[in-house]
């Protein structure tokens, strides 16, 4: 049953934050892959996260055997965070015109990253081109921000 | 040597999160941000488990997990693959571990919400370099800001601090001398020496540098925060960046100080310190396993101390130790002997022109307030309400000493007192507070409360 995501969910998802998915195989075994960038679809039930293709191979048997994810996403000064579970609905090659998708994504990953005092021109290099867009359908909202509520479900938002 | 145990050791200070993913036993995911990672051997590393969260549900459902490290000089990504072992709940490991969180939730005020429950050790199966995931640096015709550090030259630097500790007349000059001398020989620009009241359970800052004139007279719980925990411990303590729960934990204590307000007369001092700091270093000074102080150093820049930098500075600290206990005996040792009269003579015409300073001095707590502002407690406090009293009532301006060391009613410690360095903090305090007022060296273990304003006093009970 898909969820929605509450408005302010929607601006720290699509602020440059850090974003990490999560799939696994057959046998249950895990894989990790940054991903480098997001935007949440109109509906806020369903998103299209994009990831480095070059890097995907493990990422993509895994869906392509399952399409179960959770992706989380945290934002570098505040360490707020939030941890998205779903499914897979649909897997392309990205577009030209969403590669700026991803460089906005980029520079505003970078800027969080040179205010808690690294070089911008480190996170810069991050390959972000050619990549895949993965369309995504949410059906479960956590809280991941570090502490004691590290974990709760998010009850789904107007 | 295997990949695994290559990897630099920046990938495991935390400064960039580490990334986990598991999968709970019926497929489900999870992936989230891991603190730091240790590497405890060529096949393991060790997670810390503060809370019982989905990941350490999931590790023992299933026990297989991956993690992606990054290395924080040059974001180089790299992919483990691990597997549960066990959870360690004391030892080496877990003390190094738990001191470690401790101290950042000490710090950050947020104890007893952060505290280790386990140390989960994992053993590694795989490690491979993501390869393609930085893109080659292009050629750029503008360079990276130079370090600001001054270059290493280990003799050198050892050198300068020794010469200058060596031939520091006074306490009080010691401390100056050596964080000049740390910051022209090797670069630290914010640095404080912090030293043990009393009583033994709390450290007063006496001296710092890169931090204005601000926080001098701060004081700390011994086993509050980074620097308590190096002198409960007694053990030096580096954090090479101030990674997610210290900046959270900072970000929270903000907004709880932003929404409070400010109370009269507040007699704190807000330790000096960087509220931007990215890495730490706080070192005890020993002498003969006694605790003379701590030495702490501060840095903007993530790694900037390294292992390098420890080991310089618990040599510093071992001779700083030394100095301050060997400045302490040679005062002692030039002191006046018991019942001599003071070096002074006429008794001083207090100042009748110029302001007239209000001083009032609260029993309850030992604590000396100069018009509204806070200037000193407890035994400072209390040594400078009998310097007035005794200007006021006799004009007589010199001391020494040895009598307030026989004072019963100053209350000094009678084995091992810490007179000297009390009047070093006051005479700072007085410098920054009130510059009216002056203790001036008249010769060893000798001084003179010297007055420049009119003088009201005000005992309140």
């Amino acid at each position: 049953m898909p969820v929605q995501l509450a408005k302010e969910l929607v601006e720290l998802i699509e602020g440059g934050v850090s974003m990490q998915l999560g799939t696994r195989d057959k046998d249950l075994r895990p894989e990790v892959l940054r991903a480098v960038g997001v935007t949440v679809g109109a509906d806020r039930s369903t998103l299209t996260v994009y990831v480095p293709a070059e890097l995907a191979e493990r990422t993509l048997a895994n869906l392509e055997d399952n399409a179960t994810l959770a992706i989380t996403f945290s934002h570098v000064i505040d360490h707020r965070t939030v941890q998205l579970k779903g499914k897979l609905r649909s897997l392309r090659r990205a577009r030209r015109n969403e590669r700026a998708l991803s460089e906005r994504w980029l520079a505003a990953f970078a800027e969080q990253l040179h205010m808690v005092g690294f070089s911008r021109r480190l996170a810069l290099r991050i390959r972000i081109w050619p990549s895949l867009a993965l369309e995504i359908e949410l059906h479960d909202l956590f809280a991941q921000t570090p502490g004691p509520g590290a974990g709760r479900r998010i009850e789904a938002g107007a | 040597m295997t990949l695994f145990e290559s990897l630099p050791p920046a990938c495991f200070q935390g400064v960039i999160p580490a990334a986990i993913s598991t999968c709970s036993h019926d497929g489900t995911p999870n992936v989230t941000l891991l603190s730091q990672v240790f590497r405890i051997d060529a096949r393991h590393v060790a997670l810390s488990c503060q809370f019982f969260n989905k990941t350490k549900q999931n590790v023992l459902e299933n026990p297989f997990a991956t993690v992606e490290l990054y290395d924080p000089l040059d974001f180089t990504s790299y992919r483990l693959e691990i597997r549960y072992e066990r959870a360690e709940t004391c030892g080496a490991l877990f003390d190094a571990m738990a001191l470690r969180i401790e101290a950042i939730a000490s710090h950050t005020g947020l104890t007893g919400v952060f505290r280790l429950r386990s140390a989960d050790i994992y053993e590694v199966l795989a490690c491979e370099k993501r390869e393609g995931f930085l893109i080659a640096p292009a050629d750029d015709p503008s360079p990276e800001p130079p370090d600001p550090r001054v270059p290493r030259s280990e003799l050198k630097c050892l050198h300068l601090v020794s010469q200058r500790t060596a031939r520091a007349p006074t306490l009080d000059g010691l401390f100056t001398a050596l964080l000049e001398a740390l910051e022209e020989g090797i670069g630290f620009r914010h640095s404080m020496v912090l030293l043990p009241d009393e009583t033994g359970s709390r450290l007063f800052a006496v001296a710092s540098r890169g931090y204005g004139d601000e926080g001098i007279g701060a004081e700390i719980s011994v086993g509050d925060g980074l620097i308590g925990m190096v002198a409960r411990e007694r053990r030096s303590l580096r954090l090479s960046s101030m990674d997610s729960e210290l900046r959270y934990g900072r970000a929270v204590r903000a907004s709880v100080q932003a929404t409070g307000g400010r109370r009269e007369l507040v007699a704190e001092i807000p330790l000096p310190g960087l509220p931007d700091a990215q890495s730490q270093l706080a070192i005890p000074l020993l002498a003969c396993d006694r605790l003379m102080g701590v030495l702490a150093v501060e840095s903007r820049t993530a790694l900037d101390f390294d292992e390098w930098d420890e080991a310089f500075l618990d040599i510093v600290g071992n001779q700083v130790a030394a100095s301050i206990e060997s400045a302490i005996l040679r005062e002692r040792s030039d002191e006046a002997p018991a019942g001599a009269v003071p070096a002074s003579e006429e008794p001083t015409q207090l100042a009748r022109r110029g302001p007239v300073r209000r001083f009032r001095f609260f029993a309850s707590d030992d604590c000396v307030f100069v018009g509204d502002d806070y200037l000193i407690r407890n035994l400072p406090g209390r040594i400078l309400w009998k310097l007035l009293r005794s200007a006021v009532d006799t004009g007589r301006t010199d001391f020494t000493n040895r009598e307030l060391r026989l004072d019963a009613s100053l209350g000094l410690p009678g084995l091992r007192d810490n007179l000297e360095s009390r009047l070093v903090l006051l005479r700072r305090r007085l410098e920054q507070k009130c510059p009216e007022l002056k203790l001036v060296s008249t010769g060893r273990g000798h001084f003179r409360l010297e007055i420049a304003c009119g003088v009201e006093l005000e005992l309140v009970s």
